[in-house]
């Protein structure tokens, strides 16, 4: 087990490997001034374009580029983003914690309530309350993400006066920055719920917490209603075979063969479809943090392409492929945790 | 004539078959099939619905004038009434805007629906979005399924090396968010309606090339297929006559239905405005511009939900339709669940 991840963490560089051979590949339909925007920070640069395609190969052969790209990149030199007007590494580290905060809170719930739901519409097959969760589950997986957001932004923002918009209410975000810079607000993990307590700022965390809901609320909707059909229809799988026959001629009550007979089964194709799911989350992100207004990467990307800004969407790219090929491996990892027939050699 | 009916097999006609029986006995079904009518007829019948509304640009392609535009779009033996449905230009394609106030207007009794921020019709936006949906839909699948059937084809019946290599990229493009490929691709090759929709093609097709692989393994281990090769027949008129025929049925079927998931994805570009240029009847670009009045002014908060709610809606209907329908072909076809 432990020999198998650590060989698939080392196929993790062939992977980025790949995709930066793609990606750069792809820039080649650019002419060279193009790609050296790329690393031109400010306006003074764009008299001294040729010293800067000189410097970064940019009219060289591909293998040449490529190998000064990689060089650069691995220095931490991913170009500039224009967006942020910073380095494409730093948007991305300032930027991921937004990302990752909203993720966090949307994954898990998703997974567990979809679980459930699936598994109630399986058992309750055909009747009522299957009828009900079928319909909302297929209700929810059409809804676009962004015409959900939307309903939740004018009906419960702007009509209730719930939640908000935003990271944090204009008036603390100023007050942080002021906190910060004097050293009594220190920020340990970038995720403001955790930060927030970890500072002894219960305001901060709740504000942040309550700045959260709607755009976990979308994703959760619209995610969960995959999860909730992948479910129904696995478990309905696993209830159909011989071996549930056999735990209920033995006599086991009903709850233990559900729940820890075909239910422990059923879940493998979920887990498929949650490491799937994470990759999603990543597209789900750049609509969500869009209508809500979270500085997270999934607004940089958004931005960056409407701006044509290549460096920052490259950026983006690489990091999705990074932490998609990283959830596949997790996702290998827990079959096996689950299904102990599986083994890795 | 008794004896010929004995020897021909009776094939089961579709009418009476189990599926059909399904099918039609399931609600969701009946409910998926009239939405899908219902936008195929506002689609086909675009020009028709909105003769009264027409854009300059779109009049003039087409050679009518305004004052006889509803007569002649709305007669089905005026020759222009065809050219309109069939072929439109695609000027027509193009909202037609009164005005240019970035407020939006209210609804009245010219434009019943309002219009949206910048004079766009939103009734106009609405029907011929429904077209532009089809078009889009339509295109995109075709070209993905090209992809999927010779990238799928090639891997399953060839086999061996090309098999293992060919699926491990096709797992990789299956693995990667579409969206984040198509924002790579906008960002390069620059923001058009052609660039998104190449693009969404070439992140859609491992599910076809997955599909087709594994019903061309199954047809090939088939009797009739060594009865083929034992007959003499080579290995491509083997695959193109005997083996692609009986794989590729159900793809079709089921690659019809995925038009509402490509819509959405459209939509969804478009909405960040990566998609089609400005003014295009697209409703994911209708949301788009209603996104400064989500939230109205302080007091009537919901003062402009006309902008957002209907292009919305027809979206959200629009992929609901499909869904149901693709839940229900795939239910009927597969007896097991």
């Amino acid at each position: 087990m432990l020999t198998y991840a650590i060989r698939r963490l080392l196929q993790l560089p062939i992977v980025l490997f790949v995709v930066s051979v793609v990606i750069v590949g792809l820039l080649q339909f650019l002419p060279p001034t193009a790609r050296a925007a790329a690393y031109v920070k400010s306006e003074q640069q764009l008299a001294h374009i040729d010293e800067i395609i000189k410097q970064y190969n940019l009219d060289a052969p591909f293998y040449v580029q490529y190998w000064t790209w990689l060089k650069n990149a691995l220095q931490g030199n991913l170009g500039f983003s224009r967006v942020d007007k910073k380095p494409v590494l730093e948007s991305i580290a300032t930027r991921l914690p937004v990302s990752a905060e909203l993720v966090l809170y949307a994954f898990l719930p998703t997974l567990l309530f979809s679980v459930w739901l699936g598994t109630l519409a399986a058992i309750y097959r055909d009747r009522f309350l299957d009828q009900l969760i079928r319909v909302l589950a297929v209700v929810f997986w059409s809804l676009p993400t962004f015409v959900l957001g939307i309903a939740l932004v004018a009906v419960i923002y702007g009509y209730f006066k719930l939640f908000g918009i935003g990271r944090l209410p204009p008036d603390l975000i100023i007050q942080l920055a002021q906190q910060a810079n004097a050293g009594e607000f220190r920020y340990y993990t970038g995720l403001l719920t955790i930060d927030g307590l970890l500072n002894g700022r219960l305001d901060v965390a709740l504000a942040a917490l309550k700045h959260l809901v709607l755009p976990t609320i979308t994703l959760i909707l619209v995610l969960g209603a995959q999860i909730v059909r992948v479910m129904r229809s696995s478990m309905l799988d696993e209830l159909g075979k011989d071996y549930v026959r056999t735990a209920r001629a033995k006599g086991l009550p009903e709850k233990v063969v559900y729940y820890k007979h075909a239910r422990r089964n059923a879940l493998i194709p979920v887990i498929t479809l949650a490491g799937l799911m994470f990759a999603f989350m990543l597209n789900g992100v750049v609509i969500t943090e869009t209508i809500f207004n979270l500085p997270g990467l999934g607004q940089w990307a958004a931005a960056a392409a409407i701006q044509l800004d290549q460096p920052s969407i490259l950026g983006f790219a690489l990091f999705t492929a990074f932490i998609v090929a990283l959830a596949n491996i997790a996702v290998d990892m827990l079959y096996a945790l689950v299904d102990p027939r599986i083994r890795y050699e | 004539m008794a004896e010929a009916t004995l020897l021909k097999p009776k094939r089961e006609s579709f009418w009476r078959s189990r599926a059909w029986r399904r099918f039609r006995r399931n609600p969701l079904a009946i409910v998926g099939t009239l939405i899908v009518l219902f936008f195929m007829l506002v689609a086909i019948f675009a020009p028709a619905l909105t003769a009264d509304r027409m854009g300059r640009n779109c009049l003039r392609d087409l050679g009518v004038k305004r004052t006889e535009a509803v007569k002649v779009l709305r007669n089905p033996l005026s020759p222009k009434f065809w050219q309109a449905t069939l072929h439109p230009p695609a000027s027509c394609y193009k909202i037609p805007r009164k005005g240019y106030s970035p407020i939006p207007k209210h609804p009245s009794r010219k434009y019943p629906l309002g219009l949206s921020g910048g004079g766009y019709d939103i009734l106009y936006g609405l029907i011929w979005g429904a077209r532009s949906a089809f078009y889009v839909g339509i295109l995109v699948i075709s070209v993905a399924l090209l992809i999927g059937i010779l990238i799928g084809g090639l891997t399953g019946y060839l086999g061996g090396w090309v098999d293992n290599t060919l699926m491990r990229f096709t797992d990789a493009v299956y693995a990667f968010p579409g969206l984040v490929l198509v924002m790579v691709a906008v960002t390069i090759f620059g923001r058009s309606l052609t660039t998104i929709m190449l693009a969404i093609a070439i992140v859609s097709w491992p599910t076809y090339a997955r599909m087709l692989r594994g019903n061309i393994l199954k047809v090939k281990a088939q009797d009739f297929v060594d009865a083929a090769r034992a007959l003499g027949a080579g290995p491509v008129r083997i695959f193109f006559k005997h083996v692609l025929p009986n794989a590729i049925g159900p793809l079709i079927i089921l690659a019809s239905l995925d038009i509402g998931s490509i819509v959405l994805s459209v939509a969804a570009l478009s909405f960040l405005g990566l998609g089609p240029e400005i003014g295009f009847a697209d409703w994911g670009q209708m949301v788009n511009f209603a996104r400064n009045w989500i939230v109205g002014p302080p007091g009537e908060p919901l003062k402009y939900w006309y902008t957002w709610v209907w292009p919305g809606l027809a979206i959200a209907l629009f992929v609901l339709g499909w869904n149901l329908l693709g839940d229900a072909v795939r239910d009927a076809l597969d007896p097991r669940s």
